[in-house]
């Protein structure tokens, strides 16, 4: 089976070549053949190699070392290895309760119906705002983090749900579900990425 | 390259290239993978293809039938 990347590459490669016959011999449009190679050649080919080359880049865009590449978020891919299971970005990315190869994403995407695009928005500015203007210091998230990213994944997991410490009042639950008590801000769950506290830390040794 | 002498060949010919730098800027941001090289493809990549595109697009509704070139061999 051939994976969507190596087809994209083998249709980019095959249309540069059918796109060169029409740059050196014109005159092949001549024949009824012809106008239809050259329909499919300079029109639908093309369109199809877009599509798909915006559709892998927006996958590119998904990994962590996409995000990573910028030098601003070098301390937040650092953080991914602190050896202290407090850090949640660090603990969540270990023990691979995300997608090590998607950590960023993961956990900063909205699960929304348009929760992609806007996340891709959201990079498009930070694109813009790292080369054509400056980054606040320290980074703060344009808003505040809503629960629901976490309860993609943890609602309905017993050790959510019957979490002792998220059962000692009854009124806990529902308030953390209805996104009225932050699961990070409210104290519980507040070491997340805590760049600045990078240098009295250990890292994981096995990660180096 | 020099490009043909007649106006729907020489538009197909400059459509040609046009596709081949937009994939070719594909290809360019495929591989450098960065935030930077998803601009670049959006932008120059998306501006090529959409040139070529409407080149060969403009030369097939402007073309005249009447216009000289080599009779089509494969009809009778």
């Amino acid at each position: 089976m051939i994976s969507p990347t190596l087809f994209l590459w083998m249709l980019i490669v095959l249309s540069i070549l059918l796109a060169f016959i029409f740059v050196v011999r014109p005159s092949v449009t001549t024949t009824r053949g012809g106008k239809i190679l050259a329909f499919v050649v300079l029109f639908i080919l093309p369109v199809l190699c877009a599509a798909m080359g915006t559709s892998q880049h927006i996958e590119n865009s998904k990994q962590t070392k996409f995000c990573l590449s910028c030098h601003i978020m070098e301390p937040y891919g650092k953080s991914l290895l602190v050896d202290d299971p407090s850090y949640l970005a660090a603990a969540h990315y270990q023990n691979h309760r995300v997608p090590p190869e998607q950590a960023c994403y993961t956990c900063h995407t909205d699960y929304t119906l348009y929760g992609d695009v806007h996340s891709k928005l959201r990079g498009l500015r930070h694109v813009y705002i790292n080369y054509l203007s400056k980054p606040a210091q320290p980074i703060r998230l344009y808003s505040a983090y809503n629960n629901r990213e976490c309860l993609h994944c943890h609602l309905g997991a017993r050790s959510f749900e019957q979490g002792a410490v998220h059962n000692v009042d009854p009124a806990t639950l529902p308030a953390i579900k209805a996104n009225q008590l932050s699961c990070l801000s409210s104290g519980c769950h507040a070491t997340v990425h805590n760049v600045e506290q990078l240098n009295n830390v250990k890292f994981w040794k096995a990660a180096q | 390259m020099k490009l043909n002498a007649k106006p729907l060949e020489r538009r197909l010919q400059l459509a040609g290239i046009l596709i081949i730098l937009s994939l070719l800027v594909e290809v360019f941001s495929l591989l450098w993978n960065r935030p930077l090289a998803f601009l670049a493809y959006i932008a120059a990549g998306g501006f090529l293809l959409s040139a070529g595109v409407l080149v060969y697009l403009y030369s097939l509704v402007t073309f005249n039938t009447s216009e000289p070139s080599t009779p089509d061999q494969t009809r009778p």
